[in-house]
């Protein structure tokens, strides 16, 4: 399940993957190269600190002068300030730039995820990009403002450790470091152990919030059936393996950390053994005893942290991994390089021999084609899945159709700039969504060019301003796709202003099939004749009222338009016209 | 298990089951304390053995090297018997906190489940949970240790090396436990902002993605984009300032630790020049500064732990007060089981939060073995109709009678166990189909193999055998969360199988038929009326096509019954029904073009 998944982007250490990472690193370069300077700097001070003590107790073993104690002292503040000072300064450096580098993936992601075609968002649920963009991107941050350093900083301790060891003594040195490869040995040991161990409970505790959720969802159904006890049980079964996994983890960790003490305390006395026997025989000082005792333990930390860096690492890569899926999907509606520019739009649409299907196998446009002349309205009517709504899809070059052409202005579409040809159109989905804001933001939807004045018009030519005048803080209601408390009719209105103020010369419009109160119904009918006014439109309509409307209407059926023609021509016809019309009416009874 | 008296949610009951592994733990922990204490007393003997002239042989260095040794067995020991009992309970609290609340949510109804989320509820499980484990884990090691290192340390540094240095020393420590608690309460503040920053940005994502069609047909990709720009901008100066702090916070430790070795290297080596300590004192006595660091990070750490569980506490007690308000209180224990006679009688319900009732003046019987057809428009109470049968909701007493027994009168497991219901939502677990089937059965199958014949036959008349037979895994085939791998018909299907297999006296199908084709909707329907002979069955249905086969039809509309009759009763009288029929007739013809 999804343990195995796991598993597979864990072990698989991904190089290009982190080459990719690397090169965002590029424009801060010298950042990175100062702040790895101030860490060389902050270890040396890190180093320096025990020698200057071990200095002092040379001193005091000599019986030296108080003056150099404090001359000693006040090196020892200066080591101490400087090292306090560097630390804060790359600290800050690199979080800064790390911060910097995730808003850059961050607006990258997201510009690139703008410019993905209509199918690959059928296709992928809104929840995965909303992952992409923000936990995915979170989880890289750690990457650059602190994996990078730390592992440097960490080696460097290290080496600069053991090379000041070994030039202080070689002997003693070597013999310190016996006990090292166990202590590596034991750290891998460790991470291994813990790593599967975690996975182990992860997996247990995501069956068991799995579970849960679903049972907590499902609780009626129990209930009814009379099954809590054997839900308990079942719970419980879960519950305690998720227990018992955790407890393991404990034990990993119980039995890993004391050998890693042990092993340190260990080290300790191999020090102070050999190195009592070289002062019993004045081969080296107390002090430099001491700076070996205080060396040799502070090696210990730097190895297990080198551990946890590579484990976080590896995760970073993980969601980098799936943020570069994304950015290496390709825009699948192209744009062609020098697009045909159309100054002024009559407004002419033609469909010619319009084969279509959104995923080349199922065609829901079969040969379709058709002329709808500037300022006409045209209607399609039809069963759900007849396709009446990919006609409307297709005139904005959401999708890209397998075979004919369709025109706008006797030009095919692909040649124009998408951004062109959409601003033409005033598309009108079914469902109306309210953005978060205010009324006046979701009129003028961010196109600033649009006034104050010019909102509350459009508002109030399409009858909008009747509800919104009535709110309590009029145009600046702040309004939320889930706070919204508006009617299916005062959506539409909504919508209506919204598209009216962006003045489009195509209006395309999908009609919402839910009931609308008589009152909002007489509304919108005058509203959208208002609208289709001097506009070319293209509708899908279910309300009779609203067909009625139409210079010419189109019935389609399985893909094909069927029939066309006005209202009254088409009932003469005694086709599938006329069988949609007396359900219409039924539906409008009942 | 279930059905357990009210509990009492009190942390302390958990604590004292696992006092005694608790005591087991600090006592460990107290003698790691001390025995760490030594190990920086016999280093320093080793300097100072080494320091004067003549003072150690190599015997003497061996012989104190053991005994280091010796303390580090010990603390090994010790630190593998802390971690075991005190996390080991903290996980095992955590774990009967779980079941108990579980439990308890099993038996709250309806009413609670409608005013709380799963999601929130989820939330006690998960975060509220976890803050509790931190606190009975961790945080108690962390305050122990704390408190006993620094008092023993503090005493081992007066007595072993001197008063006067150790309070030199002491001061800027203190700093680091005032420190660290004002730390956690300025990262509180500025966490939330990060965190409410991020939520914004999750909710800006979630709306633009939702929402990108509308955008690109409005050609608002750029301003949209700006507008993210912004958010995440905003994100990332909230997350800089909690960084600001993390930053801060280990040079500044770095800082005052050294200070307080500067001041014991200014004071306490005068005092070595002057003779009044030896060399070893001084550099056991910076061992034990290094040891004052963590016990003062702690403390000031652990105020912000408790305080976060004591917050989970109060929310997840919250859960524990709620008392289940469906309750076998007037129950007749000698009731056998339900024949399936029911009568509503002047039935008004409104729902427990609601002002208007959804059900008006209902007057109705159907009498054992009778099929009931139910048709009206969402919301005029259908649903509600069920709810009562099944309980999920009391009515006012004597308006609902099964059998002439008042319905509350009726124990709650022979309710249970004699009405089969079909929810609208066909709710399905991840289990095997198999378990699904049988789930109305006190048995599991996996336990008893000789049950899955009962199971083919339930299918069988559900007609979804053939399907399930199709699947690689056949009736172990396990069915995703929410079953999300089987079409909505097939659930559908399976979940009728799953009422029928109770064989009971009374079945409600609530919309049950809505997702399968009409064919199939005839043979089962078919299959349904040979089983259940002699046998009352409810269905609410909008095809005509279901309900023209009920013995019965009622019309509900807002709440009340408009209509009443056969199929051909209600026909002829040209209502709502009729007009429904006619439709359907409609439609039926259409789509045979």
């Amino acid at each position: 399940m999804s343990n195995i998944n796991d598993d597979k982007t864990e072990s698989s250490f991904n190089g290009s993957a982190l080459l990719r990472l690397l090169t965002y690193t590029k424009p801060h370069l010298h950042w990175f190269g100062l702040s790895l300077i101030l860490v060389m700097i902050l270890t040396l001070t890190e180093l320096t600190r025990p020698i200057l003590i071990g200095d002092a107790i040379n001193l005091f073993k000599d019986h030296g002068d108080p003056a150099e104690l404090t001359s000693t002292v006040l090196k020892y503040g200066a080591v101490l300030v400087i090292g306090v000072i560097c630390d804060l300064t790359q600290g800050w450096i690199l979080q800064k730039t790390g911060q910097k580098i995730i808003l850059h993936i961050r607006k990258e992601i997201y510009l690139h995820i703008q410019s993905l075609s209509s199918r690959f968002f059928d296709l992928t649920p809104v929840g995965k990009l909303v992952t992409r963009v923000t936990n995915d991107v979170d989880a890289l941050e750690e990457m650059y403002s602190g994996i990078l350093v730390k592992l440097f900083r960490n080696i460097v301790y290290i080496i600069g450790l053991a090379t000041i060891m070994l030039l202080l003594d070689l002997k003693l040195a070597l013999f310190s470091f016996v006990l090292l490869p166990f202590v590596v040995l034991l750290t891998w040991l460790l991470r291994y152990f813990s790593r599967k161990a975690f996975r182990v409970s992860r997996t247990r505790l995501t069956d068991l919030n799995t579970f849960l959720s679903e049972n907590i969802s499902g609780m009626k159904i129990i209930q009814i059936f009379g099954r809590e006890n054997r839900k308990y049980e079942e719970f419980d079964d879960k519950s305690k393996k998720f227990l018992n996994a955790s407890l393991n983890e404990v034990m990993v960790y119980a039995t890993f950390r004391p050998l890693i003490y042990i092993s340190s305390i260990l080290s300790l006395m191999i020090v102070l053994k050999l190195g009592g026997e070289e002062v019993l025989h004045s081969v080296i000082d107390v002090g430099t005893l001491y700076i070996f005792a205080q060396y040799i333990q502070s090696f210990f930390d730097p190895i297990q942290e080198l551990a946890e860096h590579f484990a976080t690492l590896q995760s970073s890569l993980a969601s980098a991994e799936k943020i570069f899926t994304i950015l290496d999907e390709e825009a699948k509606i192209p744009e062609k390089e020098n697009p045909v520019e159309i100054s002024h739009l009559k407004g002419k649409i033609e469909f010619s021999h319009v084969w279509f299907a959104y995923d080349d196998e199922n065609y829901v446009l079969r040969d379709v084609s058709f002329v709808i002349e500037p300022g006409q309205k045209v209607a399609f009517v039809g069963a759900t899945g007849a396709g009446k709504t990919s006609i409307l899809n297709l005139i904005g070059r959401y999708y890209d159709i397998q075979q004919g052409n369709i025109y706008i202005d006797d030009i095919d579409i692909r040649d124009l700039k998408k951004s062109q040809l959409r601003s033409f159109i005033g598309q009108m989905q079914q469902d109306v969504l309210i953005f978060e804001g205010t009324i006046k933001s979701n009129i003028r939807l961010y196109d600033d060019y649009i006034t104050d004045e010019e909102v509350i018009a459009a508002a109030r030519h399409v009858n909008a301003s009747h509800f919104i005048e009535k709110l309590p803080h009029g145009y600046d209601e702040p309004v939320s796709e889930r706070g919204s408390t508006f009617s299916t009719g005062e959506k539409q209105l909504l919508s209506f202003a919204r598209t009216l103020a962006h003045d489009p010369g195509i209006l395309v419009l999908d009609e919402a099939t839910a009931n609308i109160d008589t009152e909002t119904e007489i509304m919108i009918q005058d509203a959208l004749e208002k609208l289709m006014k001097n506009r070319t439109t293209i509708m899908v309509a279910h309300r009779l009222s609203t067909i009625q409307h139409a210079d010419c209407i189109m019935v389609m059926h399985k893909g094909k338009i069927r029939e066309s023609g006005t209202h009254q021509e088409l009932l003469t016809k005694d086709g599938i016209y006329k069988r949609l019309y007396e359900l219409q009416i039924h539906q409008q009874i009942g | 298990m279930t059905k357990k008296d009210q509990k009492n949610f009190a942390m302390k009951k958990y604590l004292f089951n696992h006092a005694p592994a608790y005591l087991a733990g600090i006592l460990l922990l107290l003698l790691v304390d001390v025995t760490n204490l030594y190990i920086p007393q016999f280093t320093a003997e080793i300097i100072d053995g080494l320091s004067t002239d003549g003072g150690f042989a190599s015997g003497d260095v061996t012989r104190v090297v053991l005994k280091i040794l010796l303390c580090g067995l010990l603390i090994m020991a010790g630190r593998f018997g802390w971690r075991y009992f005190i996390l080991g309970s903290s996980r095992k609290i955590q774990y009967e906190i779980r079941g108990d609340m579980f439990s308890h949510l099993e038996s709250l109804s309806a009413r609670f489940y409608n005013a709380h989320k799963t999601g929130d509820l989820m939330a006690h499980f998960t975060n509220d949970l976890n803050a509790i484990r931190e606190a009975t884990g961790w945080a108690v090691i962390t305050v122990f240790d704390g408190v006993i290192m620094t008092v023993m340390v503090l005493v081992k540094m007066i007595l072993y090396v001197d008063f006067n240095l150790t309070l030199l020393a002491f001061v800027p420590m203190i700093l680091i436990a005032f420190g660290c608690y004002l730390y956690g309460k300025i990262a509180e503040v500025r966490m939330e902002a990060k965190q409410n920053a991020f939520s914004t940005l999750s909710d800006k994502a979630q709306e633009s993605m939702a929402g990108i069609r509308v955008i690109k047909s409005f050609v608002q990709e750029k301003p949209d984009f700006e507008s993210f720009e912004k958010t995440s901008e905003d994100c990332m100066e909230k997350n800089l300032n909690v960084v600001k702090l993390r930053i801060l916070f280990i040079p500044l430790l770095e800082l005052v630790i050294g200070i307080s070795m500067m001041l014991s290297l200014l004071f306490g080596g005068r005092m070595v020049l002057n003779s009044t300590i030896t060399i070893g004192q001084y550099v056991a006595f910076n061992s034990y500064i290094g040891m004052l660091v963590w016990p003062m990070i702690a403390v000031g750490d652990c105020i912000n732990t408790f305080s976060q569980a004591y917050a989970s506490y109060v929310r997840i007690k919250k859960i524990f007060d709620e008392s289940p308000d469906i309750v076998d209180d007037e129950a007749d224990d000698t009731f056998g089981s339900v024949k399936g006679d029911i009568t509503f009688k002047d039935l008004t319900f409104r729902y427990p939060d609601g002002d208007t009732p959804v059900l008006k003046n209902i007057n109705l019987h159907i009498a054992q073995g009778e099929m009931l057809g139910i048709l009206g428009r969402t919301g005029s109470g259908k649903s509600s109709l069920s709810d009562l049968l099944l309980r999920v909701f009391d009515c006012p007493k004597g308006s609902l009678m099964v059998d002439g027994t008042p319905i509350d009168e009726i124990p709650l497991y022979v309710l249970h166990r004699d009405v089969a219901y079909v929810p609208q939502d066909n709710f399905l677990f991840s289990d095997t189909l198999e378990e699904n089937i049988a789930f109305g059965l006190e048995e599991k199958v996996s336990d008893h193999p000789e049950l899955k014949e009962l199971v083919v036959k339930a299918a069988k008349a559900a007609c979804i055998d053939e399907n399930i037979n199709t699947f690689p895994d056949k009736y172990q085939t396990i069915v995703g969360e929410r079953g999300v791998t089987l079409s909505g018909g097939q659930k559908q299907r399976s979940s009728i199988a799953r009422a029928l297999l109770k064989d009971a006296p009374i079945l409600i199908l609530d919309d049950s038929l809505s997702a399968v084709d009409t064919d199939t909707e005839e043979q089962i329907l078919a299959n349904i009326l040979d089983i259940r002979k002699n046998k009352t069955t409810i269905v609410i249905a909008h095809r005509i096509s279901t309900l023209s086969k009920a013995d019965h039809v009622a019309v509900l509309n807002d709440g009340e019954i408009t209509e009443y009759g056969t199929h051909d009763e209600l026909v002829k009288l040209g209502g709502f029904y009729a007009n429904i029929f006619e439709k359907q007739q409609l439609e039926k013809e259409l789509s045979a073009l």
